[in-house]
């Protein structure tokens, strides 16, 4: 009996495979000798029976003389009618028995002309594996015509083959998450890997078959690199499982970059090797099947063509896609060029593959544009802040801009981390938690409605899609624990771009903390009351909450698909639970004492204001209301307006009286000012420190300087109570910005929280005059409204109000009665 | 030999792990579970709405020990797993019949 093949040869060919690395060679010699293994026990069993009637049909990997060490070899054995003697049958089996003794995993079949040209779905495989048939052996005369009647029914079936094709690689690529990057990935069946490379010659076969032949396409010179290593890995995976065995797991990424052919090559560096490779593969696939995809539905053309209408004067939308319309002139105008992006985040498109190809051909000049420092941060928080910011992204990354714009980014890219929960690579990690992150826009069930009502809630999301962004970015260094390098690394990019420094501090410390409600909720108890004292004291506020808990949430989310379970989602939305309650306790609860390290001179002005005032206001700012509070003294009020981008916020501070509140707020609806933020806080000495965030929508305050100056009197007198009739504008009524679902409003009160007022909540749809109704009938009822802290998102305005009535909370009918009033305001 | 399955509260792995690492205890299986004994959930109020929250977060470690040694496992999980609270779990304790190392097909204490 004959030597089995692999013993004979395997040990040989790895070794010489370890030395040189020629994956070429490997192949080449594989399949020579196993077509002549094959050709000697078709002489010794199969020809002495069949002198005629049987061709041995070399198909798939043999076919293509791509056989790699451990490939299985694909055999048809064509026949005219099924063999029936049983001399021929032992004939078959002897010739099947003889490969198997020689080391070869035989995959063979049986079949006439007429069983290889069914049109039957689970022949799909079948006739795909016979676009590379060839004649091994055996009856000339009976191949040639079954050649000939494979073409012609090929060509007739060309739609229905490569519909069916496409169907397979879809499935394929959603069984991975329709991702290269996986940490440990199977360099066959992933998308970029193996199939995807046939895929591509699959359709380029079915576009090019005729009726007489279904030619071997040339190998396109785009794919040659990645098809080069794709053979070195897998060769070298064959070689050190001795087994079909394509999964470059971590032990073998190690084991690479310890061959000799490696040299000096370390495992990061192969699998970025890897993926810039396998990124091209996938590429070419998906534009190959989105080809066949547009052609062969109507109904998607059509849709697609129905959505073409969103081209506007830079772009053009077909099958989906981005084109420049211009494509000369807006490559030479790097924002031009970016405003794609924008365009990307707006409607949800991906740049087409020429658009893509143009954008990377420009990159070298995107750098030295962007090194010369640009103030690309309004561009870049549109980008964050539109409704599909994460495709706008991805983009940015598939065509090098991220890297580009943010040297920051580049070195995660491809990076792959050991260890035992991640699945994709740092980078693929991070744009699937901003997608994580945009998912919850949508309407959720169960308890990730209430995540959802947290995004809703959050406001802007560009800060915590930039934290998300810049989250792992230290995972490359090997210094500083990777959030504070990520956070320095974050501020830094940010800082280059021109962000404003408080979206930098912002998106530096949700970057540092990134990991600490992880921690918290393995190591602590929610239930004791430490433990939201510890997570609020270190978030502050419930803005910050709220980003926090929302950046865990994705960043968990990220980790693989099955990490966020339901199990992980109760115990953090636990912890934002009392922790939320916390914040609310102690804001009304906790005071500043008589005295104040951080500030003795100033200790009569923090006297009696919320501990959280010091956590959330800087020095500067403290200073600043101190100055006020001193002229306050004086003056009975002082006042400061200053701008901030598109917002003014106005600080306030008198002594306290009935209506004040809604004094202030009348006097800022009088002007049309949409107040979007507010705090009242009062201090020991009933001084009362008010600070008003608010939008201008009609520009009055920068079309007329002279507005300035009523604004400021105007506000004076409100907080005085010596407003006269003519005092203020025109009232002009805002009505509520209706656009998508209506918010129903609710009013709570919740007399436990506080040992000394009782917590009135209002969540309501915002609309110009809120607070200053809302004020009004609180006040009208004689209740005394001790702090406010009043937050708009998205439409929904969420005011908590402490109120109490004669020095004492609320009496169950006084609640039910401002309940009721309330909300009739609330409906507007 | 003895199997003791303990449910204890999230928070308290780390040190249950701990203390079973000092006492020469390695080997475990730890999984993420949800459920309620007397503890019943309880009512969780946001916004004004209430949320009645059925299933609580657990954590349960599954441990075969030599019967010898059990009454020392489970001591030391109850002390580093105790917070004196409602909802500080259960340890439930089952005879092992035989235990078979997969690899060399040890049998008994031997394959533990």
């Amino acid at each position: 009996m004959a030597k089995p093949l692999s013993e004979e040869t395997f040990g040989s060919a790895a070794l010489g495979f370890q030395v040189a690395g020629d994956a070429d060679r490997v192949v080449a010699a594989r399949t020579a000798e196993v077509e002549s293994a094959v050709l000697k026990s078709w002489e010794d069993h199969l020809a002495p029976q069949f002198p005629r009637d049987l061709a041995v049909v070399a198909t798939a990997a043999l076919g293509r003389r791509e056989l790699f060490p451990c490939s299985d070899v694909d055999l048809l054995l064509l026949v005219n009618r099924e063999p029936e003697s049983e001399a021929a049958r032992n004939a078959l089996s002897a010739f099947l028995a003889s490969l198997w003794d020689r080391g070869m995993r035989v995959s063979h079949s049986v079949r006439t002309p007429a069983d290889c040209c069914q049109l039957h779905p689970h022949n799909l495989e079948l006739i795909v594996s016979l676009f590379d048939a060839r004649f091994l052996a055996g009856d000339a005369g009976l191949f040639e015509p079954f050649r000939l009647r494979l073409a012609s029914f090929v060509a007739s079936h060309r739609a229905w083959l490569a519909q069916g094709l496409c169907r397979m690689a879809r499935q394929r690529h959603a069984r991975f998450h329709d991702t290269i990057y996986h940490l440990e990935p199977d360099i066959k069946e992933s998308p970029g890997g193996f199939r995807d490379l046939h895929l591509v010659r699959w359709l380029t076969q079915l576009e090019t078959a005729d009726k007489t032949r279904i030619p071997a396409p040339e190998r396109p010179p785009s794919l040659e690199p990645a098809r080069h290593l794709l053979w070195t890995l897998r060769c070298y995976l064959h070689f050190r499982a001795s087994r079909d065995y394509n999964r470059l797991d971590f032990e073998a990424q190690q084991g690479l970059s310890e061959q000799p052919f490696s040299r000096g090559r370390d495992p990061a560096a192969w699998m970025r090797e890897y993926f810039r490779h396998a990124r091209v593969v996938f590429r070419a696939a998906v534009e190959a099947l989105e080809e066949v995809e547009s052609r062969s539905s109507p109904l998607l053309s059509s849709f697609q063509a129905w959505r073409s209408r969103l081209s506007n004067a830079d772009f053009s939308v077909r099958r989906e896609r981005i084109y420049f319309r211009a494509p000369a002139a807006q490559m030479q105008d790097p924002e031009r060029m970016l405003g794609l992006f924008e365009f990307a985040a707006r409607h949800g498109f991906r740049p087409s593959w020429e658009a893509e190809r143009q954008i990377r051909e420009r990159l070298n000049a995107l750098r030295d544009w962007a090194l010369r420092g640009r103030a690309l941060w309004p561009w870049f928080r549109t980008v964050c802040s539109l409704p599909h910011a994460p495709v706008a992204l991805r983009a940015m990354h598939e065509t090098g801009v991220l890297g580009t714009l943010f040297p920051e980014w580049q070195q995660i890219e491809s990076l792959v981390i050991w260890d035992w929960y991640h699945r994709y690579t740092v980078d693929e990690h991070t744009l699937v938690s901003i997608e994580a992150l945009a998912a919850l826009r949508q309407p959720r069930e169960g308890l990730l409605r209430h995540f959802s009502q947290l995004v809703e809630e959050a406001g802007d999301p560009a800060p915590l899609i930039c934290a998300l962004l810049f989250h792992d970015t230290g995972k490359a260094s090997r210094g500083a624990p990777h959030p504070l390098e990520s956070a320095r690394l974050a501020r830094q990019a940010l800082r280059r771009i021109a962000a404003p420094e408080e979206i930098c501090e912002r998106v530096g410390w949700l970057i540092e903390q990134h990991l600490s409600l992880s921690e918290v909720m393995c190591t602590r108890d929610p239930d004791d009351p430490s433990t939201a004292a510890c997570v609020a004291q270190r978030v502050g506020t419930l803005e910050a909450l709220r980003q926090l808990t929302l950046l865990t949430y994705a960043d968990i989310t990220a980790v693989n698909p099955e990490a966020m379970t339901a199990w992980r989602l109760q115990q953090l939305w636990r912890l934002y639970l009392v922790t939320y309650k916390e914040l609310t306790r102690e804001l009304e609860a906790d005071r500043i004492g008589p005295s104040s390290e951080q500030f003795p001179e100033m200790a009569s002005f923090l006297e009696g204001l919320p501990v959280r005032y010091l956590r959330t206001h800087s020095p500067a700012a403290v200073e600043q209301h101190f100055r006020l509070y001193q002229q306050a003294l004086r003056q009975g009020v002082a006042l400061s307006l200053e701008r901030r981008e598109d917002l003014y916020c106005l600080t306030v501070i008198t002594r306290d009286r009935p209506f004040l509140l809604a004094s202030l707020a009348g006097a800022l609806s009088g002007f049309g000012m949409n107040v979007l933020k507010a705090e009242a806080f009062s201090n020991q000495q009933a001084m009362v420190l008010d600070t008003f965030v608010f939008e201008d929508p009609n520009r009055t305050l920068e079309l007329n300087p002279s507005e300035k100056e009523r604004f400021h009197r105007v506000v004076a007198r409100a907080a005085l109570g010596q407003l006269r009739p003519g005092d203020l504008p025109a009232h002009r009524s805002g009505q509520p910005h209706r656009r998508g679902r209506a918010i129903s409003p609710s009013v709570t009160f919740d007399s436990e929280t506080s040992p000394s007022a009782t917590l009135l909540e209002v969540v309501a749809e915002d609309r110009p005059g809120l607070l200053y109704d809302l004020a009004t009938v609180i006040s009208s009822h004689g209740c005394n409204i001790e702090l406010v802290l009043l937050d708009t998102q998205a439409r929904k305005a969420l005011d908590v109000f402490y109120i109490t009535k004669d020095g004492r909370k609320l009496e169950p009918d006084l609640e039910a009665a401002l309940r009721e009033q309330l909300l009739d305001v609330c409906r507007g | 030999m003895k199997k003791i399955e303990a449910i204890i509260q999230p928070f308290k792995l780390d040190d249950v792990k701990e203390a079973l690492k000092n006492i020469g205890i390695d080997g475990m299986t730890v999984s993420e579970v949800r459920g309620h004994g007397r503890q019943k959930g309880h009512k969780e109020v946001y916004r004004g709405q209430e949320y009645q929250v059925d299933l609580l977060p657990k954590i349960k470690i599954e441990m075969v020990v030599p019967s010898a040694r059990a009454d020392e496992v489970i001591r030391t999980v109850i002390q580093s797993a105790r917070t004196g609270k409602i909802g500080d779990g259960k340890i439930f304790v089952y005879d092992v019949v035989d235990a078979i190392r997969i690899r060399n097909e040890d049998r008994g204490e031997a394959a533990l």
